[in-house]
């Protein structure tokens, strides 16, 4: 599955995105609260590039693209955004008090969590945020 | 799919506030409104009903991270009733309360808020 999404600066067509992601991974029998994970991370993520990464004045792009394998599904988010990693960010400090909590931070932490890998490439002229997650919610035999 | 805000009972300084829906990057601005007047009114404490919330992201999270700064000038806080399994692994994973502001019940919360009043009270008698 990949789905194409332009982006002005935007949020609405994340629903379509969130449509899409559903039916696909339904589809390969990803359990359901695998796919509850995905959609926060797609949200996450797509906030994360269009908050961060989409300053100029045009559209941009948000490419994702799902891959299934056996055990795993792996998501690709590809947008043309200026550089930014979001996994540079350090992680937020969640046992502050409220008063000196930042809050900011905790999108991307949540992925980190979430997923059981993240990645980030810079590829030319695009972002490339890649997440894997086991399709199924018991952890693997080891 | 959106988000509904109810705004309930006040009863000995903690207003009640019901969520329906999915409180993400769509709708937190929605609840920053709604909440905005009550945190200006001098309340003390918030209690957030959430048994029909389904789907909170960090967005959602900000939004009663603003709330519960707000309140903790004064010593209030926001106590969270009735989480789903979504909201309750989001709020773990980013410690969105503290694990004993989080209620199975709305009464649970009432009752915490009541013994947290008495306290008070108490304290300021024993003070004087």
């Amino acid at each position: 599955m990949q789905m194409r999404l332009v982006m002005p600066d935007d949020r609405t067509r994340l629903r379509e995105l969130d449509n899409g992601l559903v039916t696909a991974l339904s589809a390969g029998g990803v359990a359901f609260d695998v796919i509850a994970d995905v959609l926060l991370i797609a949200e996450e993520i797509v906030c994360n590039a269009i908050d961060h990464g989409f300053s100029e004045h045009r559209p941009h792009e948000i490419i994702v693209s799902v891959e299934q394998r056996a055990e795993q599904v792996a998501i690709e988010f590809r947008d043309d955004g200026i550089a930014f990693n979001p996994l540079d960010r350090p992680a937020p400090n969640l046992d502050a008090d409220i008063g000196d909590r930042p809050i900011g931070g905790l999108g991307v932490h949540l992925v980190r969590e979430l997923a059981d890998e993240v990645s980030y490439a810079r590829d030319a002229t695009h972002n490339v945020l890649r997440v894997v997650l086991h399709k199924s919610t018991q952890e693997p035999l080891e | 799919m959106n988000l509904t805000i109810q705004v309930g009972k006040r009863q000995a300084g903690a207003q009640l506030v019901t969520l329906i829906g999915r409180l993400d990057t769509h709708t937190h601005g929605d609840l920053d409104t709604a909440l905005a007047p009550i945190l200006a009114s001098r309340v003390h404490s918030l209690v957030l009903d959430l048994a029909e919330l389904n789907y909170i992201s960090s967005a959602g999270v900000r939004s009663i991270f603003k709330a519960r700064k707000a309140l903790a000038g004064h010593g209030g806080k926001v106590l969270v009733a009735r989480l789903q399994p979504q909201i309750q692994k989001v709020f773990d994973v980013v410690k969105a309360v503290p694990l004993d502001e989080i209620f199975t019940s709305v009464d649970e919360a009432d009752a915490y808020l009541d013994a947290l009043q008495r306290k008070v009270v108490e304290g300021e008698v024993e003070e004087d």
